[in-house]
């Protein structure tokens, strides 16, 4: 989508999700985009990474349960729809699985063909690799019931992808 | 009644607990269910993908892989240790523990978190850690059932599957007191909100890990839930499990099991959440582990590499050999009386065990050697073979006196009057056996087996 639906975009999706809580990443590139402004004139409260909350609450055990984690995330796989979250000191490495929900603002560039494009990007020669990169495809689910698929077993119930044209996409 | 729980992990000879599986209707209706669902996904996948190329690869990947295993290992032990973490090699099951309970006490901890390890299974590190007075809370939801049935896994993969919803409630309310609802999303929802008090308190995280890259000393965690990564993200401490076998040399390499993992494991293109871990955090993190302790645990495998049995290190425990298995599939995993069940199982227990005890005399000989776990085998492991080797290998004393009935009659139908002559004598001893034309009771000794279930003709042609 077009920059200046970033914002509207993303506080539609947390309006539906019934979200009232987002735990935001440090990245300029959603300031940029008028996210966090958005989700907060949804009525929402933002919280932005790192939190100095604790687990218990960033784990919905005290306070709001409906939270929703929001993520740029460093490659993505066309192929698989797999995203990859590099942990830093803007961007918690629990910020998606602690909350309830999960919106990933995807900048178009950064879409890769295959998963082996998107680890070299993590992972090359003589560059440090991120403490943790966490590859996410899809929300979180179990099969341990009845190898019955079910969503929503200790990650995100939902998650939601919003794809956004950048410099390099346009 | 269906809500029962049963425990029938090591009691008895494997014969009767597979006898007994194959009694118990509900569990034999749960296994079918798992395995058609696998195969369809295995289906749906080979439409999708290439899979006879990705395997080649594969196989010459791990070949490799185990060929270097020394080197590579050094490799990662210097990258891990590079990037802050500490790595301890246990020649042991024992030394394993010891270094997880020694770490607890050292930080005052008193709650571990786990997130789903078939090491863990293989050296009883539960069982140790709740010996030395810690609390251990499973966290992959199968795990944490089978926790609370006080069971261990009937799968790699999907360690419940012999257990269904009615039975998943009870054990839940058991553990609560509470009344739990029977439908699968509310009890889901409900171990959620259970394991985050665990998240949220443990000091010590431990996960197992799929495999290690020496390239760049990272640590791969493959999960679907999202408790993989809670347990290596919240606790102070990190201690990663990992087989000495499931190091790779580099991302290329990486890429490709991790794509092939999950199309093998579970019919799909790939795992929810693969947790890809480089030492603890950095300085100016707030989540992540302060403490990564990786364990490469050795456990009898060193002891494999090159001899006759070295390809069963190439296994990177997707379980896709258990689902394809004929005798899993009608008698699930718990009949073997091993954390390793199914056709890999079979072969790595005695394997790891030393080719002594009980469990290593049995299970080779669980296997009709159809041969279809090599055929399912992501990374083509001859497994219908090295079962043979190691039905040879463990020798157990009845096969031996089997094996001087086969050389003698060997011996003897090379000479033909021998050869007439025993005819003669089994066409007058099955006439003498016979009641009204037909050998129908069970005989002793060595044709015991084969007159037990079926009635055989005592003449030809018969009446």
């Amino acid at each position: 989508m077009a920059r200046a639906g970033a914002g509207g975009a993303a506080a539609a999706r947390a309006s539906e999700w019934g979200v009232t809580r987002a735990v935001v990443a440090d990245d300029r590139w959603l300031d940029e985009l008028g996210v966090p402004e958005a989700l907060s004139g949804a009525g929402l409260e933002v919280v932005r990474w790192p939190t100095g909350r604790d687990w218990r609450e960033l784990l919905g055990l005290e306070g709001p349960a409906w939270t929703c984690g929001v993520t740029v995330p460093a490659w993505a796989v066309a192929e698989r729809g797999t995203l990859a979250l590099e942990a830093g000191a803007t961007h918690g490495r629990s910020i998606d699985v602690a909350c309830s929900h999960h919106l990933a603002v995807l900048p178009a560039g950064r879409i890769v063909g295959t998963l082996a494009e998107g680890l070299a990007l993590s992972f090359r020669a003589g560059h440090p690799p991120a403490s943790a990169v966490s590859l996410v495809t899809g929300p979180s689910r179990t099969s341990d019931i009845e190898k019955i698929s079910t969503l929503g077993a200790h990650g995100a119930l939902a998650e939601h992808v919003l794809i956004v044209e950048d410099a390099r996409s346009s | 009644m269906s809500g029962d729980v049963v425990y029938r992990d090591t009691e008895g000879t494997l014969r009767e607990r597979a006898r007994d599986a194959l009694e118990d209707e509900q569990l034999t209706g749960s296994l079918r269910a798992a395995s058609e669902s696998w195969a369809a996904g295995r289906r749906k996948m080979g439409e999708l993908h290439p899979i006879p190329d990705l395997r080649r690869r594969a196989r010459e990947i791990r070949t490799e892989n185990i060929r270097e295993l020394p080197a590579l290992l050094d490799r990662l032990e210097e990258r891990v240790t590079g990037a802050g973490g500490t790595v301890y090699r246990a020649a042991s099951a024992a030394d394993a523990c010891r270094y997880v309970i020694d770490l607890a006490r050292a930080r005052g901890a008193s709650l571990v978190a786990k997130s789903k390890s078939m090491a863990t299974e293989e050296i009883k590190l539960n069982e140790a850690l709740e010996e030395a007075g810690l609390r251990v809370v499973e966290t992959d939801l199968g795990e944490w059932i089978l926790q609370l049935a006080g069971q261990h896994p009937s799968h790699i993969v999907a360690p419940a599957v012999h257990l269904n919803k009615m039975q998943v409630a009870e054990l839940f309310a058991r553990e609560t007191g509470e009344e739990v609802p029977t439908e699968r999303e509310e009890l889901v929802a409900f171990a959620r909100r259970r394991l985050r008090e665990v998240f949220a308190a443990a000091e010590i995280g431990v996960s197992g890990v799929n495999l290690g890259v020496a390239e760049t000393g990272t640590l791969c965690v493959v999960e679907n839930e999202g408790n993989g990564r809670l347990v290596t993200a919240l606790p102070r401490v990190h201690v990663a499990l990992m087989g000495m076998e499931r190091v790779v040399a580099d991302w290329d390499q990486a890429a490709l099991l991790l794509e092939l993992l999950p199309m093998a494991a579970i019919g799909q293109d790939a795992s929810t959440y693969v947790n890809l871990v480089t030492g603890p955090r950095a300085h100016d993190e707030v989540d992540g582990p302060e403490e990564l302790h990786l364990i490469i645990l050795d456990g009898g495998r060193g002891a494999l590499r090159g001899t006759s049995f070295e390809e069963a290190l190439h296994c990177i425990r997707c379980g896709a050999c258990l689902y394809s298995c004929p005798m899993w599939r009608s008698v699930g995993g718990q009949a073997y009386g091993s954390p390793y069940s199914g056709p890999i199982g079979a072969v790595i227990t005695p394997l790891l065990e030393g080719m002594r005890g009980e469990r290593s005399a049995e299970l080779p000989f669980f296997s009709s050697l159809c041969g279809a776990c090599h055929e399912a085998c992501p990374v083509g492991i001859p497994l219908h073979d090295l079962l043979v080797r190691a039905r040879a290998a463990v020798n157990p004393p009845e096969k031996r006196q089997a094996r001087w009935l086969f050389r003698a009659w060997s011996q003897a139908w090379r000479r033909p009057a021998l050869y007439r002559a025993s005819v003669a004598a089994s066409r007058v001893g099955m006439r003498l056996l016979g009641r009204r034309g037909w050998i129908s009771r069970r005989l002793p000794g060595p044709v015991g087996a084969w007159t037990d279930q079926r009635d055989i003709p005592a003449r030809w042609p018969p009446r």
